[in-house]
């Protein structure tokens, strides 16, 4: 069993005005395929007027996974690197860092997925954002 | 000089790329390359961005143009994917064919496709990948073209019209083929018997493991994409039928549109009750786990629930310490492993108990049937669906029985009509 922390951003596109992104981090205790445990769910909102930098995804994703009582491996998609190769972000990290690989990583960054996706919907109807 | 088959290899690789990495990528081509029976004279690589124009830089294609005089290399094969202008380019400065590794890849398909199916299969796939280029192909032609003359006319249309057109009849052909697979698999299911399906990187030892544990003799070989068609034979495990298929590897960054095509090997893969991923253990522990993620994504969004061991064959190769070492490494990409040696047979007992403890749950059911005609012929269908443990013939035939759910319910159902 490891220790994980499964983070993804949505809203990473130009609304009116800016770029409004929900960031979800979710600590799991995932086995080689399967999602063992959800220990804890914590998601951040994060408004920027400019185009979020690789810094910038970076220090959501610390601040949202601060939020959490749990230690573990962050793990992220790729695209939400922008691509960049692992040593990149990792170097960027103050904890450790990897893209996902097993089946379970995939699985709980879709449920991370879903939840940021989810909240940032909901965050956006209840504050008319795009109104 | 003998020039047959000759061929030069080229890489280009980003900067900042992973030199171990880039060297792994490129046996991987070296090895496709013999797989498809060509003979590498000549390895050119690059490491830069890419060129739009040449994908490597104009000086390194000059390069490559001389060392193709030079050895009468009768084709250049890239690992990078290429695009039209970029083949036509090329082409024309080292003056012989010029293809990437997905056609590279279609090559072996196409000369190891044997029934009508994979050969439709095969084609699909080229067709595919040709219609972008049909495009790009005629509007090249087109430069030459002089107004009201020498023009390309009606073959214009008609060389993207005919691709499409055969694409939609393969297409029409396969999607049927599909579903007589489709009805094979539930009337297997029916009879009682659990789908289990060897995966894996190409090479991994599938087909050697599958001799193995059915005791037979499918091809196996030392080669890339020896199977490109399943395979199917029948297994006992424990009293319970099971029906285990050999499938075609995966590799690494194979185009979607190419596993597209190759959707009805891979379906028997996503649709079986248990996915056996065959790993060599005996490659470096980083190599394993980037095969583990090329198999896993593929897999991973297909196969819902679908339980899964890892076999890791071919552990002659490695002493008790080193594999313990790997396993330390690989362990969090490895569910259920289990070591065995394909050529050498060890570890099959393991590996079938494995199996029986994933295959989907069965259950136990006692009862009696009437001891008449009809009590009896129920009974003989009870031996194809499930496993009789006891019977005790009396005024009633008393059974112990084990079978899907499905089956005691059906003859919890039948029970009732037989005593009326």
């Amino acid at each position: 069993m490891w220790d994980i922390i499964a983070v993804d951003i949505s809203g990473r596109h130009r609304i009116k005005g800016g770029y409004y992104m929900v960031c979800a981090a979710a600590a799991l205790t995932v086995s080689a395929d399967h999602i063992e445990k959800v220990k804890q769910v914590k998601i951040l909102p994060f408004w920027l007027k400019k185009a979020p930098g690789l810094l910038d995804v970076v220090q959501l994703i610390e601040d949202t996974a601060n939020q959490l009582s749990f230690e573990g491996t962050i793990v992220a998609e790729k695209g939400d690197m922008y691509n960049q190769p692992r040593w990149v972000p990792e170097s960027m990290f103050s904890g450790a860092f990897k893209y996902q690989e097993s089946l379970a990583e995939r699985r709980a960054i879709e449920l991370a997925h879903h939840i940021s996706l989810s909240a940032r919907n909901l965050l956006i109807k209840e504050l008319d954002i795009e109104a | 000089m003998e020039t047959e088959n000759q061929v030069i290899l080229v890489k280009r690789t980003n900067p900042r790329a992973d030199p171990e990495r880039s060297e792994y990528l490129f046996e991987e081509l070296r090895e496709l390359t013999r797989t498809a029976g060509y003979v590498p004279v000549g390895e050119l690589t690059q490491t830069k961005f890419p060129d739009s124009k040449y994908q490597l830089g104009r000086g390194k294609i000059e390069e490559l143009a001389e060392l193709v005089r030079t050895t009468r290399a009768e084709k250049v094969i890239f690992y990078n994917k290429l695009s039209t202008i970029q083949l036509f380019n090329i082409s024309e400065i080292c003056g012989c064919q010029v293809i990437d590794k997905f056609q590279l890849i279609l090559e072996i398909f196409a000369k190891r496709a044997t029934t009508r199916r994979s050969k439709l299969q095969v084609e699909l796939a080229r067709l595919r990948y040709e219609i972008p280029r049909a495009r790009a192909i005629v509007s090249i032609l087109k430069k030459e073209e002089k107004a009201g003359f020498m023009g390309l006319g009606d073959y214009e249309d008609a060389y993207e019209q005919g691709l499409k057109k055969r694409i939609t009849r393969i297409e029409s052909e396969l999607e049927s083929a599909e579903k007589d697979d489709e009805s094979l698999r539930t009337f297997r299911h029916r009879k009682g018997f659990s789908l289990v399906c060897l995966a894996g990187y190409t090479n991994a030892g599938k087909s050697t493991l599958f001799n193995s544990i059915v005791d037979e003799s499918v091809e196996a070989q030392n080669m890339l994409f020896t199977t490109l068609v399943p395979t199917t034979r029948a297994l006992e495990l424990g009293g319970r039928k099971a029906l285990l298929t050999d499938t075609v590897g995966f590799i690494e960054e194979l185009p979607h549109w190419l596993v597209d095509a190759f959707k009805s090997t891979l379906d028997e893969i996503f649709l079986s009750d248990l996915i056996l991923l065959v790993v060599d253990v005996s490659e470096k522990p980083e190599i394993i786990l980037q095969k583990l993620s090329t198999a896993h994504d593929t897999l991973w969004d297909r196969i819902q629930g679908v339980p899964m061991i890892t076999v890791l064959n071919k552990t002659d190769l490695l002493e008790a310490s080193e594999l313990e070492a790997v396993m330390e490494e690989i362990g969090y990409m490895a569910p259920n492993p289990v070591f065995v040696s394909a050529k050498e047979k060890a570890g099959m007992q393991e590996l079938k108990a494995e199996i029986i403890k994933h295959l989907p749950a069965w259950s136990f059911y006692s009862f009696s049937l009437p001891n008449s005609e009809k009590g009896m012929s129920m009974l003989s269908w009870l031996y194809d669906e499930g496993i009789v443990h006891s019977v005790e013939y009396g005024e009633r035939i008393s059974v112990d029985y084990e079978a899907r759910t499905e089956v005691i319910n059906r003859i919890q159902s039948l029970e009732q009509n037989l005593d009326e």
